[in-house]
């Protein structure tokens, strides 16, 4: 028997094949479809918000009394302070959107379906970035709104229209929607939940800090180009000392969390699932 | 149609598929037979995309996998029952399957209906029992009404009735012409599934036949033969060329002679009988027959190296072979 049958398309679905919009439709439905979704975006907001809230209440007077004897306003710094805290929700988001395929087994029914692995991957990164950066700049604004109330009370209140605000809160949802990237690509390139998470949590945690210990201009390079460092730059309403100024700083982040995806885009199209 | 060329897959040292080619055809179910870590899962995973192979190729209707464009239009896998999130529902799993490909979702409540688990459907498919996990598996590979359909051990975790379900779903299938591919350890399931065999162990093919001729080739009849005068009966078989053995009751089995001759051997010799008959080899016994050569002819040139190399491949899992 030599005549292979046709593969005849079904009477079912003429039109039935891959295309990039339909594995982002079918990214959409996975994320979308899981209850830790729902948990870990309410788990970055809450904890953003209620951090930025409280520390802008505590340290409302502080400040207005500092401002008061001509001394540095810490104000700005106080409106998006939460988001340090709650960004570790973005990037365990971001590193279960692969991990999560992997324990359960799940990776071998998508790549299945769906056999274009970049492709694949380039759907998930880009539905992530898409729920982080809404719900990112959402929380931002939030904390901002929040945060501005408790110092307005003290007269130390920053206006949404003063230079750097609006960039900055938009920042937030920016900086969150690449952190979750960040730890996308350490998941693809790991393949393992605590480990990935733990990683991701030392580098930015850990290490971004202790490298500024480093003394001279290499330490300062190496403490500037650490991701995190780099990132956050673009939430603050004004750039800290040392650091980058925020585009250029979220840059560099986005240029790092581009090249661990590209990585992880080779390591996924090589490895077997 | 599946066509596997010279396909090989090596995991460091152990190689799992050892230069393997083979044909798939429409319209008939092939069962893909073989002891525990002899290879099918590897196999089913090259012809998925899943595994690169580290020599040779596999494609599907002349195609290697990852470049089909409508995947689960042309191929429909049941990999294994726990290929799957469990934190979403029945319905979920099927929904993100279809809109990748593009199938309509009235098709998903279809599938769901055609595998029983309708009532189910709203159900977290992580407190699914392995039955039901399989049958979810295999309505996703349902779902785009695929030409080409492959199963993994389906019968794993399934109810008798689940069993003959089953397996009238792959004759159905293979009836509409499409191609069936479906491993199993179970020489006794394939006879009542598959209308051709595809036998494998420790990695290499060692039979590609028609269910019905690899019964007439490899099973192998005696004579089982009860006498008060067993030991001088043997003697005589013996003298005559035969083979003789006995099983553990002290009954005597003559291998390859009719029940006439050892009648006539016994009658001309005066030796009572009190039982006399022909035997068939199960099915089971000529896979196992089968499966046992090819070890030996695998280790007959180079001694085994470890006690998990010399156990045959027919027998309880080593722990080398449950690994992945
Ligand atoms: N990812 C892997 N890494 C290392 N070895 C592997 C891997 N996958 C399979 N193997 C080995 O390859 C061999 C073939 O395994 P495979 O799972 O294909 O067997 P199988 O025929 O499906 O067995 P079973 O009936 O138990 O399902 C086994 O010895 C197994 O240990
Ligand atoms: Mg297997």
């Amino acid at each position: 028997m030599t005549t292979t049958a046709p593969a005849a398309p079904t009477a079912l679905a003429p039109g039935a094949r891959l295309t990039f919009g339909r594995i982002l439709d079918s990214e959409w439905a996975k994320i979308k479809t899981v209850r830790s979704t729902v948990w870990t975006l309410l788990a970055l907001f809450v904890v953003s918000v209620l951090i930025s809230w409280g520390i802008a209440a505590l340290a409302a007077s502080d400040v207005a009394k500092d401002v008061a004897e001509g001394k540095k306003n810490d104000a700005p710094d106080l409106l998006t302070v939460g988001v340090a805290f709650g960004q570790i929700a973005a990037l365990v988001l971001g590193v279960m959107s692969m991990t999560a395929e992997y324990s359960t087994g799940m990776i071998r029914t998508s790549l299945t379906a769906v056999p274009w692995r970049a492709s694949m991957l380039a759907a998930k990164a880009l539905v992530l970035a898409l729920v982080l950066f809404v719900v990112g700049a959402i929380t931002g604004f939030c904390c901002y709104f929040l945060a501005n109330l408790m110092l307005d009370a003290k007269d130390v209140g920053i206006a949404l229209g003063d230079p750097g605000v609006i960039r900055s809160l938009i920042g937030t949802g920016l900086y969150l929607a690449v952190l979750g990237l960040f730890g996308m690509a350490l998941g693809v390139l790991l393949r393992h939940t605590a480990g990935a998470i733990t990683l991701g949590i030392a580098l930015i945690f850990v290490v971004g800090g202790v490298v500024g210990l480093i003394p001279g201009k290499t330490g300062d390079w190496i403490a500037k180009l650490m991701p995190a460092n780099a990132g956050s730059q673009v939430m603050s309403v004004e750039a800290a000392d040392k650091m980058f100024r925020p585009w250029p700083g979220f840059a560099v982040f986005a240029a790092e969390t581009l090249i661990l995806l590209l990585l992880g885009t080779l390591l996924l199209e090589k490895r077997d699932a | 149609m599946i066509v596997a060329e010279s396909l090989t897959k090596r995991y460091g040292a152990k190689t799992a598929v050892d230069d393997v080619s083979f044909e798939v055809h429409p319209g008939r179910v092939t069962g893909f037979l073989g002891p525990n870590g002899a290879g099918k899962s590897t196999t089913m995973r090259m012809i998925l995309g899943l595994d690169r192979p580290s020599a040779g190729r596999v494609t599907v209707d002349g195609r290697a996998y990852r470049d089909l464009s409508a995947p689960m239009v042309q191929v429909g896998a049941l990999i294994d029952a726990k290929a799957l999130h469990g934190g979403r529902t029945a319905r979920d799993h099927l929904v993100v399957l279809a809109k990748s490909n593009g199938i309509p979702l009235t098709r998903v409540d279809e599938v769901l209906d055609i595998v029983g688990l309708t009532s189910v459907a709203k159900k977290r498919s992580g407190g699914f029992s392995l039955g039901m996990g399989q049958r979810l598996g295999i309505a996703g590979a349902l779902l785009g009404d695929p030409r080409v359909l492959l199963f993994d051990e389906p019968v794993n975790g399934l109810d008798p009735e689940g069993i003959l379900w089953i397996r009238n779903l792959m004759k159905r299938l293979a009836g509409e012409g499409r191609t069936v591919f479906v491993s199993s350890h179970l020489m006794s399931e394939m006879a009542l599934t598959a209308d051709h065999l595809l036998v494998i162990g420790r990695g290499r093919i060692l039979a590609d036949t028609g269910v019905a001729q690899f019964i007439a080739e490899n099973s192998v009849s005696h004579v089982k033969v009860r006498s008060p005068q067993a030991d001088r009966l043997a003697e005589l078989a013996a003298a005559a060329g035969w083979q003789v053995s006995r099983d553990p009751a002290g009954a005597l089995l003559v291998q390859e002679v009719t029940t006439d001759q050892v009648g006539d051997l016994a009658g001309h010799n005066g030796v009572f009988l009190h039982e006399l008959a022909k035997v068939e080899a199960s099915l089971e016994e000529a896979f196992m027959r089968l499966t046992a050569d090819s070890v030996e002819y695998h280790t007959g040139g180079t001694p085994p190296k470890t006690a998990a190399e010399a156990v045959p491949g027919w027998g309880p899992p080593t722990v080398a072979d449950r690994i992945g």
